[in-house]
């Protein structure tokens, strides 16, 4: 084949994907970079350059966004640890059973089919009617708590509901991770008279290192852009004391002022974050992986 | 032995407690979704006494649940149905073709998979509604195609790789064209990828929430999901009727996991690992 021909064979094939591809992610993206340097406010036709002003007001003048990036953030740290701990913990205790294994794996994973948004509402029924009765009419008094109403407790109910929709998928990937380590290895170490939790450390923890990279990265990724949790049980409030950074850029854009520019720009922190913090998270934990 | 099997003992306990707590909320909505308003202030906890299906028939009614599932599904097929046709087109392409020129786009589709979604929403609200989408089902569709094709293309990528040259060399051989060699003898033999995606893509699409929400203007043309926000918004408090719309918009998705469990968690790990 000739070198034009090559290029119309591989344009013509990949063609229909680019076509969609620079519709609905190049573009909206170069155009959120281009309005997040315009004073654009959406219901305007004209708008004009501004600059880094839109950058210098959100850090500067605009504490709600401040403070629901501290949130998010807090809300992150947390989850990456906590999805992470509690899936890896039900997938070792599993993967040695044998006759319930695929039982269990059947109930731990199926909240996650259900959508995070129906998976809220129907936590809001939990945290707002069976857990007061539940406390009223039992010895557990500390179940009746404002769950949704009081923000210091409306963290835990939101990492509740994630944990609850989100580990299962996690628990997958590490259940896969654990059957791809060698049962001679585990011998091994039992011979040499290894108990239980140095078998787990120095043995089941470096083999499925390669799991624990994907996990993590897939767990940063999503819990920066958490937003239906919160939706569905807080809606940010009260208040916007659990308001979430995407949640702030939504209301920015689309419910208060419709100064698509300056939420463009708040976009852009998101972006300029996500791909910070993952790019250092694989680079870390990929590093070991070698190492170990 | 006996040490074995005290552990053993301990972990299944463990594992049961466990379960019985995650399926809590769903065994409470069950439950509560066939009792009164005034039967659940009288205890959450008690099997019902009577069923009172009628909070399903006023649900089914409010979320208009034929009309939002049939919504969904075509929002599914136009959006998978595309991402497949063109990711697999690319991404086999892409895979069988060196140089910088293929490796450039490649990499353009693969790195765009960081890229949140909500840094995109403002322009891409702005996009569809230039490009008269907005408002329509099949528009929504084809946006999941442009916001889906990237993963897609990733996975086809790697997995073409493990299809031998020689078919398709021996089919153009036979006087087969580029087009027709794919889609007659390659394309069948991607189908385990082709599943994975397949799963993976309605499992986010069915279950999306804020690019319905953004772009769905017209109470019909909502999907299920948009219409059950909608009545848990409009019938706050009521609550037979909220958990029997969950029940009912709950209900496709796990039939769907009793029936493709194991291709769901063969997708996941598949997709991770690739990934």
């Amino acid at each position: 084949m000739s070198t034009r021909n090559k290029y119309v064979s591989l344009f013509a094939f990949t063609a229909p994907a680019l076509i969609f591809y620079i519709a609905f992610l190049l573009i909206p993206m170069i155009g959120a970079f281009y309005y997040s340097f315009t004073d654009w406010n959406g219901l305007n036709r004209d708008y004009d350059l501004i600059g880094f002003a839109n950058f210098v007001e959100v850090f500067k003048e605009d504490p709600d966004f401040v403070n629901s990036l501290w949130f998010t953030l807090k809300y992150v740290i947390v989850m990456v640890v906590l999805q992470n701990v509690f899936a890896l913990f039900l997938a070792v205790l599993i993967e040695s059973r044998t006759r319930s294994k695929g039982l269990f794996r059947t109930l731990f994973f199926m909240p996650n089919m259900i959508s995070v948004i129906i998976s809220a509402f129907m936590w809001t029924f939990i945290f707002s009617q069976v857990l007061p009765q539940i406390a009223e009419k039992t010895a557990f008094t500390f179940l009746n708590q404002s769950w949704i109403g009081d923000p210091k407790f409306s963290f835990y109910s939101i990492l509740i509901v994630s944990l609850w929709n989100g580990v299962g998928y996690m628990m997958i990937i590490y259940l896969a991770g654990l059957q791809g380590v060698p049962q001679s290895l585990k011998e091994a170490a039992v011979i040499d008279g290894a108990n239980a939790w140095q078998r787990f450390r120095s043995v089941t923890l470096p083999m499925i290192a390669p799991a624990i990279t994907i996990c993590l990265f897939l767990t940063l990724n999503s819990s920066f852009k958490v937003f239906e949790v919160v939706y569905g049980l807080t809606g940010g409030g009260p208040g916007r004391s659990t308001q979430v950074v995407t949640m702030n850029i939504y209301e920015e854009a689309f419910s208060n002022n419709f100064r698509y520019g300056y939420a463009s720009a708040k976009s852009i922190i998101l972006f300029a974050l996500v791909l910070i913090l993952t790019l250092i998270q694989v680079g870390v934990t990929k590093k070991r992986e070698v190492e170990a | 032995m006996t040490k074995n099997r005290a552990s053993g003992l301990l972990i299944n306990t463990v594992l049961t407690i466990l379960a019985a707590v995650t399926m809590f909320p769903v065994y409470m909505a069950l439950v509560n979704s066939v009792k009164t308003q005034g039967q659940m202030f009288e205890s959450v906890m008690a099997l019902p006494t009577e069923f009172h299906f009628e909070n399903y028939s006023q649900a089914f009614n409010q979320i208009n649940l034929l009309g939002s599932t049939l919504n969904s599904v075509i929002v599914s097929l136009v959006g998978i149905g595309g991402i497949i046709f063109a990711a697999g087109l690319a991404g086999y392409k892409l895979s069988r073709t060196p140089g910088r020129l293929s490796a450039f786009i490649f990499i353009m589709f693969v790195s765009s998979m960081l890229v949140p979604f909500h840094s995109i929403m403002i322009s891409l609200t702005r996009v569809a509604k230039a490009l008269g989408l907005q408002g329509t089902t099949w528009g929504l569709g084809i946006i999941y195609v442009g916001l889906g094709v990237n993963m897609a293309i990733f996975l086809y990528h790697g997995f073409v790789k493990s299809v031998p040259r020689e078919l398709e060399e021996s089919a153009q051989m036979d006087g087969c064209g580029e087009f027709q060699t794919y889609f007659r003898i390659i394309f069948p033999l991607l189908l385990p990828i082709t599943v994975t995606i397949g799963i993976l893509d309605f499992l986010w699409v069915w279950n999306d929430f804020l690019l319905p929400l953004l772009m769905l203007t017209n109470v019909d043309r909502y999907t299920l999901i948009l219409s059950t926000n909608m009545l848990f918004g409009e019938y706050n408090k009521e609550w037979s009727l909220i958990l029997a719309a969950l029940v009912l918009t709950a209900i496709p998705v796990v039939i769907i996991y009793a029936f493709c469990q194991r291709f769901i968690m063969e997708g996941i790990t598949e997709g991770a690992v690739k990934g």
